[in-house]
């Protein structure tokens, strides 16, 4: 039973990181085609700003990295993917590469490659009781931040009016353009919500790891794009409850693989995905109005 | 008087593939005009170009006596050009009542646009019947409707619709046709691209025949009727289709 408490919250919290995640690649993804691998660094470069941020109250860090996180979404837009908004998919994707590549390096040179420690928000590395069971309390805010954001998104997806232009482009952009959506203003606002999703992102996985290095937010980007293949590209749902499977299946495959076998989960993960791809190929929920066409 | 709309030499091509060949046409306030062809006759681009998604290798296009080519998409339903293009294109993920909510993005007269909103809905029970629900579950000819009205709730001076009546019954097409109709009673103007000549020779005041990218006769729908020279030129037969 006690253990079971423990599974449920590892994967839960695990699961809402990866959501996150991949929503970020998913709002981007939905609007404007663009596989951001650069989404990696957005969570990085939050990071970083938490750890240079580290001596002031935690409000002003996370407020600071959030800013830098928008900051760094909007530009990379604005000089790298808006150029290429007409280029095909391939050629965006491998410029999220190149400017992934780009920050990551600029970050070995001016900081450096060695893991820098910070633990952003000491008060949550305690642990509290739930019944028989020891849970951290830390793995249990970030569950319940990540269903915060989940649902702060959803209803400015559902419920305003903005978003449902984002809505409207993610399925079909050209058409949304002709009843007056602004493209630039949709996209600009995915990038900028993108990096707020990092920085949360970026918040919740340094409190874990206590650490930050140039590399930080590639592992997490990487199975958080899987995820939003999984739930289906293009379908925010979709990456939802990709990233939350993702999370849920990591930590059942670490609870019950036998020991000897756990170094290897991430190859049982991927097998698992690749199943799944093979059964739908399209991903769980897929997308509408993948192809344009007018 | 000037044109709404008025179209010199226009030339379209998709690479070495030419489209459109020195199109010149002109649509008057208040008028129902329709263009006919066949398949493949340069229709759809001719919308396309006046609508800003395709960008032509020469000629000018002139809404309200100003030039319109060049400019971002989103500026064409800002300047009073409405678009609905062929295949329907709903928003099928998002519910009827979001996408005719999306048809006035560029208002901000709440009032008046959930009033018109209120109006078709009444006008087509089966939108308010099914306002919550995705609007990719309606029937071809619901679509249509649907996006019709979610043309007019930009409030435009001119409603292009391409290919209205592709994949409808009959019967349907002239629920289009009436609804089309009345769209000109409230003093929008219509361009409406057909392949079904006989209902746009049928609706419209003017038809202009265009084929292989040509405009090969133009008139009064009532004089185009039933002459001999209206199929000819349809079918690229006239002496203006000899040019190959």
């Amino acid at each position: 039973m006690n253990a079971l408490v423990q599974i449920v919250v590892d994967a839960l919290s695990l699961g809402g990181l990866y959501a996150l995640t991949a929503l970020g690649i998913g709002l981007i993804f939905s609007v404007m085609r663009l596989a951001n691998f650069a989404h990696a660094e957005l969570v990085t470069c939050a990071a970083y700003a938490l750890f240079a941020l580290s001596a002031h109250p935690l409000v002003m860090a996370v407020a600071g990295s959030v800013l830098v996180a928008v900051a760094l979404a909007v530009v990379t837009e604005r000089l790298a993917f808006r150029t290429l908004r007409s280029a095909d998919p391939t050629t965006m994707m491998i410029a999220s590469f190149t400017v992934s590549m780009l920050i990551q390096k600029i970050l070995v040179f001016s900081i450096g490659s060695r893991p820098k420690s910070l633990d952003p928000v000491p008060v949550l590395s305690q642990a509290v009781w739930i019944g028989g069971a020891q849970v951290s309390l830390l793995k249990l805010v970030t569950i319940a931040v990540c269903a915060v954001l989940l649902l702060a998104l959803t209803i400015f997806l559902r419920r305003t009016s903005f978003g449902l232009q984002m809505r409207a482009a993610a399925e079909n952009f050209t058409m949304a353009r002709l009843t007056g959506v602004r493209a630039n203003a949709v996209i600009v606002a995915a990038f900028a919500l993108s990096g707020v999703l990092a920085a949360v992102v970026a918040l919740l996985f340094t409190a874990q790891s206590g650490f930050v290095q140039p590399r930080l937010g590639v592992p997490l980007m990487i199975t958080a794009f899987v995820a939003t293949v999984i739930g289906g590209m293009g379908s925010l749902t979709g990456a939802a409850i990709g990233g939350l499977l993702v999370g849920v299946v990591t930590t059942l495959l670490q609870a019950f693989l036998p020991p000897d076998l756990r170094p290897f989960r991430e190859a049982f993960l991927f097998a698992l995905v690749i199943l799944a791809l093979l059964v739908k190929p399209n991903g769980l929920f897929p997308a509408r109005g993948l192809k344009e066409r007018i | 008087m000037t044109a709404l709309l008025q179209i010199d030499a226009l030339s379209v091509s998709y690479g070495r593939i030419s489209a459109l060949r020195d199109v010149s046409l002109h649509v008057n306030t208040g008028e129902i005009v329709a263009i006919v062809g066949p398949n493949g006759a340069g229709k759809s681009t001719l919308l396309a170009t006046i609508a800003g998604l395709v960008r032509p290798s020469t000629g000018t296009i002139q809404f309200r006596g100003q030039s319109v080519t060049g400019q971002p998409l989103e500026r064409t339903v800002r300047r009073g050009i409405a678009l609905v293009p062929e295949g329907r294109h709903v928003f099928g993920g998002l519910t009827v009542f979001e996408n005719l909510k999306l048809g006035a993005t560029i208002r901000r007269d709440r009032v008046a646009v959930a009033a018109e909103i209120a109006q078709y809905m009444a006008l087509f029970p089966i939108l308010s019947e099914r306002r919550n629900e995705p609007a990719g579950q309606l029937s071809g000819g619901e679509q249509q409707m649907l996006v019709i009205a979610r043309g007019m709730l930009s409030n435009p001076a001119l409603l292009m619709l391409d290919e209205p009546s592709l994949g409808l019954a009959p019967r349907i097409t002239d629920q289009v046709y009436d609804l089309i109709e009345s769209v000109r009673q409230r003093g929008v103007t219509v361009l409406a691209v057909e392949q079904n000549a006989d209902r746009a020779l049928r609706s419209a005041d003017r038809t202009y025949v265009l084929n292989s990218g040509s405009v090969r006769l133009s008139g009064p729908s009532a004089d185009l009727r039933g002459k001999p020279e209206f199929e000819a030129a349809y079918f690229g037969l006239g002496q203006a289709g000899a040019d190959k």
